[in-house]
Order: structure tokens, then C-alpha cells, then sequence
């Protein structure tokens, strides 16, 4: 084995400008497919850390509609403490969602996702400085709208809130600035606000104050449990686990990039599959006088043959280490295009690496390495040694 | 009519005759025939969910009673590339029941809000200058050109980006094959080659001919990639559409993609042949001929 990998090494480096090209074009092949890998499952894993990251690993909501489709939990405070005194349930902490309008002058305004919890309870964002919101006139601003209003700690700014699907004619409330955070779940160059429920409630009007889109739950250990004493309770509300939660979002719109990974997956494949088996066929073909005379002088048929397999190897394997420095460098780009889709969150990404991909790229590349080895390979079995040496010696 | 997305309550039966008439709503093909809508059932729709139904409330429902409606019709939604995968759970009806259905017991008829108006100007030019007069007229409303209310970096414009990208990934590995097939292939021609320079052809001859030769393959190419192309269009879509129900069209070849497959293909495939054969030129015919 060794003899015949040292010999097609030799071929290889014969005609370098050859090997390099071809080793260069499975490198952008397999960096190709390397990606479509990564992308297949990138979203759900990446979004499954994300909702891990959150600590909570329940979502109830009244519809299975998204957390800021769907109508309000009326009362939701009240349902929330229900929940939370369920054996099977650490916490549970509410969460209304609606849009703001938050400035400081007249030109200085952004628009911005703001959210309502609980006074005292856990968070859903993470603090950066300052401090918490205790007081319903109290607020937190993410870091982007904090830079764009200049609104540190300390300052003062008003809220004017959006509560319903359409636009509102709500009051502007001022709100005292006195931390920064970072929320998991904010789209990318967009703005997010936290509040206490009570504040939030003010400024959609003081209407369903209580009111809530979510009630976001930590369980004592086993969410299906939580799930399922959740629904005896309030039969009436939808409770998802992170697991049930990440379902849907493979079944919705995001099988798009699982589809498309696939399509172009097979298409890639079929791609070097061809152009290898072709590369490989013109170089026998271009040596076989060569062949039959290494036949001549002793070399086995199994030796020849071995020496075309191991050429095919070193081609794709090369080529193949190749493509995942590629790979990663492209996934990156690739990544950047895809986040400007409007409503992924800025901690979410499309090529997520996972062992698994590494493995079915591995095995996916040996399989056309040796799958575009065999055609030449029978060439060179089949070769007849007398009649291709008189033929060479005759032209 | 104002599409709206609602929660359906109850399906009940085909309308009895004698009963006043119904308003009417049209349903989505496929929330038709996930519940089984057909036209002439009677529905309920309620402007709100199941968390808080508030029973024996007032014809008006935005605290969540139900009000019949009968389905007219079963319409295709506009396909959205952003909820590709749902079911659209849609229903379309009147503006004045809508308003009926959602309004707040304390909000006075006539007093309602509506989301947009959308305006057919006489002439479409003025798009920019009507936005500018309605924004300083109007404080408050916001007026926009509908390609603007689009959005520059709605999903479509990024999935062209992202398959663009790709393109090039694709182009890239494609040249690199593409190179070392013609090395390959003129390395095969050499004692040709040879010959044709000991006969008294010149580089630049041989060259022009070498350069025709990949033009006409490289056309021939491009042109196979096409009509493979446009017969597998069909397939692509019909088997997109069926995947994730919609009517939305995944793959279409347009002249203008045409035209920028064969205006990339053509020229590479020339210039492959040519860069592969310069390094060729460069030798002599004798020691070309002699190998």
C-alpha cells in the first residue's frame, strides 16, 4: 500500500500545475458541501442554544401563534404564580412585548422592541451596568439604542409605545434610564428596551396591565412534566417546551435552508464526482503506454490499479483538508448575507459547526473519491499490455 | 377587503336558506382544506383567542365572542417567502365587518383605526413628491412608495444575495476543473501543436484557432447548461411548490439570467482554453514534436 501511495504521490507532483488545479477545484467543491452541512442544522442548533441560554425551557402563551402575534394572557400574573407554585416549577416570569417609539429630543428617536417582566423576577436579557428596573418609570436600553440616544445610565427618556398590531395614539411617558443589557433574541440593527410589567402596562395605556404575551418558565428539571401539569392547570393556554419550540421552527419557514442545503449538497457532489472521474480517465488514458510497461516490467494488475485508487485518494483528500479552512472562511460570509434577513436574531447563525458535519463530509468525499476512481481503475485492469505497448511503439 | 390572520372558533354547517343573509368572507386554499372549508360552510370567527372568551358578549367580538360569517369563496394567498412552511391561516372579508368584529365596546362606530391605505396615483411618478406633501400635511401619517415599504433588505433580496454567493463559490471550483481538463487535454495535442509550428504556423495562428476551438466548446456548454436549466426549472418548482404548499415560484431562467450565464460561461471557458495552451507556445515546435 505504501509503495502504491509513494508511487501516485510521484504522479501527482509530476505535472503539478495539473495535481494543483484539480486538488485546488475539490477544495472549493468540498468547502461547498462543507457549508451546505453546516447549514442544514445550523439555525435549529444555533436557536437551540439560544433558548437554552435563556434559562427558561418552557414557553406558555395563549395561541401557538409567535410570542408577539398572539393575543394576551389576561391576568397572566396571576397565572404565572399559579404555574410557579406546580411542583414541577422552579419560576415563572411574564413577559409582554410591544413596539416603542424612545427619544430624547425630537431628532434624536429610535424605534424599538420593548419588553415588560416582572419587578424582581429573572430576566430575559442580560445585565451589562447599571442596574435592574424596579420602579414602573424605570428602564433599560440595549447597548445600540443606548450609543444612538446617548442615553446612559442616569438619563431620561421618552417612551412611546405601539401595543397593538396598529399604530396607536398612546400618551409618551418619560422613563429613567439606569442600565444597559443585552437581549438573546434582537434582530440585528434593531433596538430593544426592558421594562417592569407595571411600566409597560402605563404606557400601553394602563389597559390589561396585567396582561402578558408569554410566561416564560423554569422547570424543576423536567419540562415535558412542567408541560404537561401546566396544561392540566390551564388547559386553555399552549405550553411548549424548548425541544417543541425548536420543532416548529424546523417545520416552518427556516426548511427552507435545510431544503436548499440538500439540493445543492447533491448538486455539488455530483459535480466533483464528474469532473474527478473525468480527470482521472484523461490522466490514465494519457499514460497508458506508461501503464503497460510498468505491467511489462512486473507490476501487478491489483499494483496499477492500486496507484489510480491512491491518486483519486490524494486528490479528494487533499483537496478535501483544504475545503474546511475554506469552508469556514466562506460559512462566515455566507453567514453575514443571510443574518441581514429581516427578524433573525443578532446571536443566531445559519452555519453552526457540529461534529456530524464533519463525519457525513469525511465519509461523503471518500465515497466520491472512491466512486470516481472506479471507472479509470477498470481501464487500467482491463488494459491489454502487448497490444497497447505495440500501438504506442507504432504511433 | 383587509387580509387578516384570525383564529377559526367553529366550522358549522352549510347556511339554511330561511336564516338573513351572512356577511361573507373568503377563506385560504390551505386553510380550506386543513379544516375542510368549503363554499357556502358557515364559520365563527372571533377577533381574539381561547385564553379569555367572553361568553354572551354583544355582536361586537374584540372581547372574544364569535360572529358567523359564510364562506364565499377559497383564495390563494400572495405568496411569502417569510412564512414559507406555515399554513397560511388567513381569511379576507369585508372592511366594515372587520371594524364590527374588532372594535372595542367603548370605541364609537366610525372612530375606528385601519393600518394603510393603499392610493393608485393618476400618475405614479409623483410617488416621492405625494409622500413629501402628506408627510408635512398630515403629521403623523406616514406615506411611502409601496417598492420602498417593500424594504431594500426583505428576504428576497438576501436569498439573491445568498445564491449569488454561491454562484460564485460555483463558478470558482468550476474554473479550477475547467483549467486542469484543458492542461490536460493541449497537453494531449503537444506533438500537434509541434507540427503545426515545424510546418510554419504562427503562435499568434495557432493561438486564434486554439482560442475558436474553446469558444465554440465553451458556447457549446453553455448552452447544454441551459436547456438543462429550463428543463429542470419545471421539476424544481413543481417539487418546491408541492414541499411547502404555495404557489410561489422558486427557479425561473429569465433572458437576463440567461443572458449573464452565457456572458460568464463563454468567456471563461475561452480564456481556460487559451491560458492552458500559452504555457505551451511558449516552447519550441522541435522540442514540442519531439517529446
Amino acid at each position: 500500500m505504501r509503495g502504491a501511495l509513494g508511487f501516485a504521490w510521484l504522479t501527482l507532483v509530476r505535472q503539478p500545475a495539473r495535481a494543483a488545479l484539480g486538488i485546488l477545484g475539490v477544495a472549493a467543491v468540498g468547502a461547498l458541501l462543507f457549508d451546505m452541512l453546516l447549514l442544514s442544522n445550523g439555525l435549529v442548533i444555533s436557536m437551540g442554544r439560544l433558548l437554552d441560554r435563556t434559562g427558561y425551557d418552557v414557553r406558555v402563551s395563549a395561541t401557538d401563534l409567535g410570542p408577539n402575534l398572539g393575543p394576551l394572557i389576561p391576568e397572566a400574573r396571576d397565572v404565572a404564580r399559579a404555574i410557579a407554585a406546580l411542583p414541577s416549577v422552579r419560576s415563572a416570569v411574564t413577559l409582554r412585548i410591544a413596539d416603542a417609539r424612545i427619544s430624547t429630543s425630537e431628532s434624536d428617536r429610535i424605534f424599538a422592541v420593548i419588553q415588560g417582566t416582572e419587578a424582581g423576577a429573572g430576566r430575559p436579557w442580560t445585565l451589562l451596568r447599571g442596574r435592574e428596573p424596579q420602579t414602573p418609570r424605570e428602564l433599560v436600553l440595549d447597548e445600540e439604542g443606548a450609543e444612538r440616544l446617548s442615553a446612559q445610565p442616569g438619563a431620561t427618556v421618552n417612551v412611546g409605545a405601539s401595543c397593538t398590531q396598529g399604530e396607536d395614539a398612546l400618551p409618551v411617558l418619560p422613563f429613567v434610564v439606569v442600565g444597559v443589557v443585552e437581549f438573546p433574541f434582537e434582530d440585528v440593527g434593531s433596538y430593544g428596551a426592558g421594562v417592569t410589567a407595571r411600566g409597560l402596562g402605563e404606557a400601553c395605556g394602563g389597559t390589561d396591565i396585567e396582561a402578558a404575551h408569554l410566561i416564560l418558565i423554569t422547570s424543576a428539571g423536567d419540562p415535558s412534566a412542567a408541560v404537561r401539569d401546566i396544561h392540566r392547570l390551564r388547559p386553555d393556554l399552549v405550553a411548549a417546551t424548548n425541544a417543541q419550540v425548536l420543532s416548529r421552527i424546523q417545520q416552518g419557514g427556516f426548511t427552507y435552508f435545510r431544503q436548499i442545503s440538500t439540493v445543492l449538497s447533491t448538486v455539488t457532489l455530483s459535480f466533483a464526482l464528474l469532473l474527478i472521474t473525468v480527470l482521472l480517465t484523461v490522466s490514465v488514458n494519457q499514460r497508458l503506454g506508461e501503464i503497460a510497461a510498468l505491467r511489462a516490467l512486473g507490476f501487478s494488475a491489483r499494483r496499477v490499479v492500486a496507484d489510480v485508487f491512491w491518486e483519486s485518494v490524494l486528490i479528494v483528500g487533499i483537496g478535501g483538508l483544504l475545503s474546511l479552512p475554506f469552508g469556514g472562511a466562506l460559512a462566515v460570509w455566507l453567514d453575514t448575507i443571510l443574518k441581514r434577513i429581516p427578524g433573525i436574531p443578532a446571536d443566531v447563525h445559519f452555519f453552526v459547526f457540529e461534529p456530524r458535519a464533519l463525519v457525513i463530509h469525511s465519509s461523503l468525499l471518500a465515497a466520491t473519491a472512491i466512486m470516481a476512481a472506479l471507472y479509470p481503475m477498470r481501464i487500467v485492469a482491463r488494459l491489454p499490455i502487448a497490444a497497447t505497448l505495440r500501438h504506442e511503439v507504432i504511433s | 377587503v383587509l387580509p387578516l390572520v384570525l383564529l377559526f372558533v367553529l366550522a358549522a354547517t352549510s347556511a339554511s336558506a330561511q336564516e338573513p343573509p351572512l356577511p361573507q368572507i373568503l377563506v385560504a386554499r390551505q386553510l380550506a382544506e386543513a379544516e375542510g372549508l368549503e363554499v357556502g360552510d358557515v364559520v365563527e370567527l372571533s377577533a381574539d383567542g381561547p385564553a379569555a372568551p367572553l361568553k354572551g358578549a354583544p355582536y361586537n367580538s374584540a372581547s372574544g365572542a364569535p360572529y358567523k360569517f359564510q364562506v364565499a369563496g377559497i383564495y390563494e394567498p400572495t405568496p411569502d417567502p417569510a412564512r414559507l412552511g406555515e399554513v397560511p391561516r388567513e381569511v379576507r372579508l369585508h372592511l366594515p365587518d372587520l371594524l364590527r368584529l374588532t372594535r372595542e365596546p367603548s370605541t364609537p362606530e366610525g372612530a375606528e383605526h385601519v393600518e394603510g391605505i393603499n392610493l393608485a396615483l393618476v400618475d405614479p411618478n409623483d410617488a416621492r413628491q405625494f409622500a413629501r406633501d402628506v408627510a408635512n400635511r398630515m403629521p403623523g401619517v406616514n406615506a411611502r412608495r409601496a417598492v420602498d415599504a417593500a424594504g431594500a433588505s426583505g428576504p428576497f433580496l438576501v436569498l439573491e444575495r445568498f445564491h449569488l454567493a454561491i454562484a460564485i463559490v460555483t463558478i470558482v471550483a468550476a474554473t479550477m476543473f475547467l483549467l486542469a481538463l484543458t492542461i490536460m487535454l493541449v497537453d494531449e495535442r503537444r506533438e500537434t501543436v509541434g507540427v503545426l509550428r515545424l510546418i510554419g504556423l504562427s503562435v499568434r495562428r495557432i493561438l486564434v484557432q486554439v482560442l475558436l476551438e474553446g469558444l465554440l466548446i465553451a458556447t457549446a456548454g453553455a448552452l447544454f447548461g441551459l436547456v438543462l436549466a429550463v428543463a429542470s426549472e419545471s421539476l424544481i418548482n413543481q417539487f418546491f411548490q408541492w414541499r411547502y404548499d404555495t404557489a410561489l415560484v422558486f427557479v425561473r431562467v429569465t433572458p437576463s439570467v440567461a443572458a449573464k450565464c452565457i456572458a460568464i460561461a463563454v468567456p471563461l471557458g475561452a480564456a481556460a482554453t487559451v491560458l492552458a495552451s500559452w504555457a505551451l507556445m511558449r516552447r519550441s515546435g522541435l522540442r514540442l514534436a519531439r517529446r
